[in-house]
């Protein structure tokens, strides 16, 4: 048999996988093992195109999502791991492997991860900002008596009064992103901390949780959510496979 | 996000939990960026596959942003001033969601692109994740027309 296989992850030898569960280009997915310790999720790699499609990340996802959701244990792959075949799986992947990723499940097993995302919002830090420091609520004001046809003159003390916004914006976030993490992470047995994309964030962060202590952790997060709702936008999303907590190399 | 997923509830009405809420934009770093990767981990033949993907994060320009925070706060004075009730405000309200538009973040620019490049065609998909395509789509039209 000598069709493309793709790899989801890899789960324990003895796993059960979840019905109905499918892949990319809704192939089944099946396990490949060779007689160790671990076996590999896989389903055939779609012929004559590329991947990356929407579909495909979410298919990958999919896969990885009903393996948790059944409890299943599964060490996640990045997206885009491919071997020619089943027997490829089995000697290439499986064979040398087999000891290493065993002990990575042993690890992840019984825990899940869940990604913290706090964000925040724009008219309720405008405000804070505008009656903390009030070197920028004095420029705000004079650009706003500015009229708006002679708005391009003063472009440049408009993206001044904005940079100073952002820097204000920083600052806070320092402050308030430590603290959320330092309210959750004791709760958690690692986490991973992400750099923010946007200057609203205020944190991204990605706990591994064991099972047993997960209500634990999401307490403390509807806690800061109560706390912070005016003006800190808290999302957990999750339960994820653990993708954060897997060997670098 | 999609899949048989037992739907979970958020405890507290100020956090929004678990998956149903949350898009592919949430975890395409994740799919993309993180995860084991096997040619590292293993010395295996991987079949050379074409990966469309790449991007994953867009930054967003500095003076965009500034511009974006000084019209914000520009806005956000005027609603204050509460001499100016009706059209201001409707204003306002019209250049929040124009500024928001213009926030959707980095991550989910990804998904745009996959979006845009390639069709989505994902029946999975929940509405929230719709209306996100087309705001996404009109804020990049917004940027287009600067």
């Amino acid at each position: 048999m000598t069709t493309p296989q793709y790899v989801y992850g890899v789960t324990r030898a003895d796993a059960t996988l979840p019905e109905d569960v499918t892949g990319l280009d809704d192939k089944p997915v099946e396990l490949v093992a060779d007689g160790g310790r671990c076996a590999a999720v896989v389903s055939e790699l779609p012929q004559g195109r590329a991947l990356g499609e929407r579909a495909d990340l979410v298919a990958h996802q999919r896969v990885l999502n009903a393996l948790m959701d059944a409890g299943v244990v599964v060490v996640p792959f990045r997206f885009g791991a491919a071997l020619a075949d089943r027997g490829a799986v089995e000697k290439e992947l499986l064979a040398d492997n087999s000891e290493r990723l065993g002990q990575v499940l042993d690890q992840l097993d019984g825990r899940v991860e869940l990604r913290l995302k706090a964000t925040y919002v724009q008219d309720a830090v405008l405000r804070e900002i505008m009656t903390g420091e009030p070197e920028i609520a004095e420029l705000a004001a004079r650009l706003r008596e500015v009229p708006a046809d002679a708005a391009d003159a003063v472009y440049y003390d408009r993206v001044r009064l904005g940079e100073l916004i952002a820097q204000a914006m920083e600052r806070r976030r320092e402050h308030d992103g430590q603290a959320l993490l330092e309210a959750v992470s004791s709760k958690s047995e690692a986490f991973v901390r992400k750099s923010p994309a946007r200057e609203e964030d205020v944190l991204d962060v990605s706990f591994l949780v064991p099972n047993d202590r997960r209500e634990e952790l999401e307490k403390a997060v509807d806690e800061l959510g109560e706390q912070h709702g005016e003006r800190i936008r808290i999302r957990l999303i999750g339960p994820l496979p653990p993708y954060d907590f897997v060997p670098e190399a | 996000m999609t899949g048989p997923i037992a739907q979970q509830t958020s405890g507290s009405q100020t956090v929004q939990r678990g998956r149903s809420g949350s898009s592919l934009a949430d975890v395409v770093d994740l799919i993309l960026e993180k995860g084991l990767v096997i040619d590292l981990y293993a010395r295996v033949s991987l079949v050379g596959i074409e990966i469309l993907t790449v991007d994953v994060r867009i930054v967003v320009a500095s003076v965009d942003t500034y511009l974006r925070f000084a019209e914000a706060v520009n806005r956000l004075d005027i609603a204050h001033d509460g001499t100016s009730q009706g059209l201001p405000q409707f204003v306002g309200g019209m250049q929040e969601s124009g500024a928001k538009k213009k926030t959707r973040g980095a991550l989910e620019g990804a998904s745009e692109r996959l979006k845009e490049t390639f069709g989505s065609s994902d029946s999975d998909d929940d509405e929230d994740d719709e209306k996100q395509t087309a705001r996404r789509r009109s804020s990049r039209k917004k940027e287009d027309d600067e």
